[in-house]
């Protein structure tokens, strides 16, 4: 007997489950072939969604900003608002954004943001960085090249991202591991394991993954708060808090809520998502040995598998946004208020653009992938993320060319980031 | 067709040079040169759409 077959309608993606067990590309691609621009229903607390699945409809979608608003909430459908009244002051903030930073914000605005640190995440920039990365990862790596094995997550992936946005932000060394701790209370909201602050027998709720983001935020703002202090009587070179005390938009300096949610961002999304890009790339050459080989025997194949890592690991499952007006997309009317999910792993497997897209290729040509989005959001650290990608990888294959995972990596519970929790790894120890 | 790139949008990601080195040029402040004033040789709008379609930043816009 077959099991039967899961018809669109059955199809809920607001369930991170979906994720933490890779069912969602399945989900997906069924979404994707039979109503490519789905209609999500509500749930109990969450609003309904549209899910857009083919890679022409994200181009569509992101290519009209003004149309497709981020200002109410990139992640998630949101809380419905007749729900708001009922859940404390965390759900209100969440679903209201807060105060805004560059990514929960809308043209015009946004680009003037934008512009004041964009010059620092240019290819041009990030080059002039390359020796610097290379360094770090050294660093990581001569940690762990005795050991044998380890929790390549914790000890490898997270560090060089890590290191990297702290570096530009001006974080010392010794904060890095609250950083690391407060991004997962933020980004992995959702996850049991980083509800730390939540009675063990509450965790797992949503109201306990709203506490846990709000807590997470909150904390990271208090540390910036003092960071600001301090850089305001002792200004640095180079030094993107600096930068932003300094800056002026139309005029009129940032206000301390808008350079606290500007490092917030930058620190969350400058460690979160590389992690998994490159945990999720280690994962993935495993699984396909005999690329993996050539990549360590041709290390020049290097730029096109970090591309194929990224449209590969996707490691943000979609981005939201909000529609202004009614807008008509393959006969649904989608419309204004409508928040709609962008689905990237979908895109990235969509058999219009990528020809046989379920098979992994590091030397895919072109391989014009939505890993980073596309248009006004574009991901202002793309140029980082492929460069510590690329340097990771090559450092890393160079020195322990046998790395292998022995153990089943631990999943995010969420339905936002494509996380790795753990992951076990072996190799043999430099002597 | 003629092309025009929105400087405040452009970060030197230089995906339009590699596409279409005849029409665009990266600066040396990192935004996006275009080569050709007035309208393109036809020969190559194929080229500037797909530029226009790979921009990063969707910075390309193509005047009819």
């Amino acid at each position: 007997m077959t099991a039967p077959a899961i018809e669109p309608s059955d199809i809920n993606l607001n369930n991170p489950g979906h994720f933490q067990r890779e069912e969602f590309h399945e989900l997906l691609r069924i979404l994707r072939h039979r109503d490519p621009v789905h209609w999500n229903p509500p749930g109990e607390v969450s609003n309904g969604f549209w899910s857009i699945t083919k890679y022409e409809d994200i181009l569509f979608i992101s290519r009209r900003p003004e149309t497709f608003i981020s200002s109410k909430g990139i992640a998630g459908p949101g809380i419905k608002p007749e729900k708001l009244a009922e859940l404390d002051f965390a759900a209100q903030q969440q679903n209201a954004g807060g105060n805004a930073s560059i990514i929960t914000m809308d043209p015009p605005r946004h680009v003037k943001m934008r512009r004041l640190v964009n010059k620092g995440f240019t290819p041009r920039a990030v080059n002039a960085m390359e020796p610097e990365i290379r360094r770090i990862t050294n660093e990581i790596l001569d940690r762990i090249a005795g050991k044998g094995e380890c929790d390549f997550v914790l000890e490898v992936a997270s560090q060089l991202p890590l290191a990297v946005i702290c570096g530009m932000m001006g974080v010392e060394q010794e904060d890095w591991p609250l950083m690391f701790e407060l991004t997962n209370k933020v980004l992995g909201s959702g996850d049991p394991e980083y509800q730390t602050d939540i009675p063990e027998e509450e965790r797992g709720t949503g109201q306990a993954a709203r506490l846990t983001a709000m807590k997470g935020l909150q904390t990271m703002l208090e540390y910036f708060r003092g960071v600001l202090e301090d850089r305001r009587q002792h200004p640095r070179e180079n030094d993107l808090p600096t930068i932003l005390l300094e800056a002026e938009v139309d005029g009129e300096k940032l206000t301390e809520g808008d350079i606290l949610q500007f490092c917030f961002l930058l620190i969350v999304a400058g460690n979160e998502t590389t992690r998994n890009a490159i945990s999720g790339g280690l994962q993935v050459l495993c699984q396909h040995p005999d690329q993996k080989r050539a990549l360590v025997e041709d290390p020049s194949l290097m730029d096109t598998a970090v591309e194929e890592i990224l449209r590969w690991t996707s490691p943000l499952h979609h981005m939201a946004r909000t529609a202004t007006q009614d807008v008509e997309l393959r006969g649904k009317t989608i419309r204004a208020g409508d928040r709609v999910l962008m689905w990237y792993p979908s895109a990235n497997r969509d058999e219009d653009v990528f020809p046989d897209p379920y098979r992994f290729d590091i030397r895919r040509t072109p391989n014009d992938h939505l890993a980073f989005g596309i248009g006004e959001h574009f991901c202002l650290g793309a140029g980082f993320a492929r460069k510590e990608l690329k340097v990771m990888f090559e450092e890393l294959l160079r020195r322990f060319p046998d790395i292998e995972v022995v153990g089943p990596p631990e999943r995010l519970r969420s339905t936002f980031i494509n996380g790795i929790k753990h992951m076990p790894v072996r190799f043999t120890p430099e002597r | 067709m003629k092309v025009r790139v929105k400087a405040d949008m452009c970060e030197g990601h230089g995906k339009c040079e590699k596409t279409a080195p005849e029409i665009f040029k990266l600066g040396d402040d990192d935004v996006s040169i275009v080569l050709i004033e007035g309208d393109l040789p036809k020969e190559l709008e194929e080229k500037a759409e797909r530029a226009y379609r790979l921009c990063p930043r969707q910075a390309i816009e193509l005047i009819p």
